[in-house]
């Protein structure tokens, strides 16, 4: 036996894990073997040690906080709608809201000089909104600023070509995983749009995080594209998956064939 | 009432239940974050960031998957996040003595021991992946086949590589005895 190996069998002598001949051959060894006597009693003292590390106790604040949190998702639930860090989400939101409201009333009315200063400022107005939400996306620095990016992003009720290629470049490439889904769940609003839906599939193959994917083929098996099936299958097969994303894939496959 | 139907009541609209799993596994997680990260601090935070997870992504959850898989999931992703985030800032600084540098706050406002101490020291010489197995089987005391479900691995492949950081973990606590 190599080192490695008498270490690994020792351990297991210490875990109480090996048959009576193989504790006796150990036993054997600690009466007559200098070195490995010295190597059971560094790791005996190792593990005692790590048995005795203490359980570290969270300060209040923690429950307080999630107390908290709790009660307004279930707030939030009980309004069927959920809206996270308002007012923001709401000014800005509703900004794209008066811009549908301002294109309709201006086109009626369009002859009208007055209506038509109007809804020139309307239009400069919405669209400082779309450059702060925009900027907002963008920040490097602050995984919370992104998801409320995110989350006006997910109260439009259309998204332009600009906006769809943030979303798509936020889900696949954030680090933030929480913004990641975020990004994925407003896509799924706009999911009858082509660029989106070809996105999405592209995206399966690139997302490496088990709760994204579960997450995307949900959405795909959702949406009924049976164009993915071949790299669900891929998926099944690949070591590399998770088991419960190969789960939701054989889910998947059997729903969309 | 086990930690799957609770879970599978929390994502069938009973939101209030998720206390319930909160007060079960905050502590846990906790712990498993903060001998990871090496700071109580980022690991509060992280934690609330997990249950947070578990109530915004709740429709994700798979009732056939063990909650406990699910949680420890996420809170590997929190950390995973922290260390990306901590990683971009700060290059140089994360890959040789991360820990290390968190670690004298941790260990004064615990008073630990010695020993502790110097096995504290000894597990953040670890690789991550090493330090994860040894919080998540000799700290937390999660049996080898639960591990093994949720870190993708088999439960034999599992054994050998606790073996061989408690191994490394061994030299890194009597390397420091002597410095």
């Amino acid at each position: 036996m190599n080192k490695e190996q008498w270490e690994s069998r020792i351990i297991d002598y210490l875990d109480g894990q090996l048959s009576e001949t193989e504790k006796a051959e150990v036993e054997r060894e600690l009466v007559s073997n200098d070195e490995f006597r010295k190597l059971h009693n560094q790791l005996s003292e190792v593990m005692q040690v790590m048995r005795n590390v203490p359980v570290l106790e969270p300060s209040g604040k923690l429950k307080v906080a999630f107390e908290r949190a709790l009660q307004s998702e279930i707030a939030a639930q009980t309004k069927t709608k959920t809206v996270f860090f308002s007012p923001v989400v709401y000014r800005i939101a509703a900004g794209f809201v008066l811009l549908m409201a301002g294109l309709g009333i201006g086109y009626w009315i369009n002859k009208d000089q007055v209506q038509e200063r109007e809804l020139a400022e309307l239009k400069e107005q919405v669209e400082t909104n779309r450059r702060l939400m925009m900027a907002m996306l963008d920040n490097q620095q602050s995984a919370s600023q992104r998801m409320v990016g995110v989350s006006v992003a997910n109260e439009l009720e259309q998204a332009d070509d600009e906006i769809v290629k943030v979303l798509v470049k936020t889900m696949n490439e954030d680090a933030n995983s929480n913004v990641r889904l975020a990004a994925l769940e407003a896509l799924g609003k706009f999911s009858n749009e082509t660029q989106v839906r070809e996105s999405l599939i592209q995206s399966l193959s690139i997302q490496k995080d088990p709760v994204v994917q579960i997450a995307l083929i949900q959405l795909l098996v959702t949406m009924k594209e049976k164009g993915v099936v071949k790299q669900l299958e891929q998926m099944t097969k690949d070591a590399r998956t998770m088991k419960a994303v190969k789960d939701e894939a054989y889910a998947g496959i059997l729903k969309l064939s | 009432m086990s930690d799957e139907l609770i879970m599978e009541a929390v994502k069938n609209g009973n939101l209030q239940q998720a206390s319930l799993l909160f007060d079960r596994f905050h502590k846990r997680i906790f712990n498993f974050l903060a001998r990871m990260t090496g700071d109580r601090e980022v690991a509060e935070d992280l934690t609330q960031n997990v249950f947070l997870r578990l109530l915004k992504y709740r429709h994700t959850y798979n009732p056939e998957m063990k909650f406990q898989s699910w949680i420890y999931q996420m809170a590997r992703n929190a950390f995973a996040d922290h260390y990306q985030k901590i990683k971009q800032q700060k290059p140089a600084y994360m890959e040789v003595e991360k820990l290390e540098e968190n670690l004298p706050d941790l260990q004064e406002a615990l008073e630990q021991e010695e020993t502790e101490k110097r096995l504290i020291r000894a597990l953040a010489k670890l690789p991550d992946d090493y330090r994860e197995l040894l919080v998540l089987t000799r700290f937390q005391h999660l049996k080898y086949e639960e591990v093994a479900g949720f870190l993708n691995m088999t439960v034999s492949n599992v054994k050998v590589k606790v073996h061989r950081a408690i191994g490394q973990l061994r030299e890194n606590y009597f390397e420091l005895e002597n410095s």
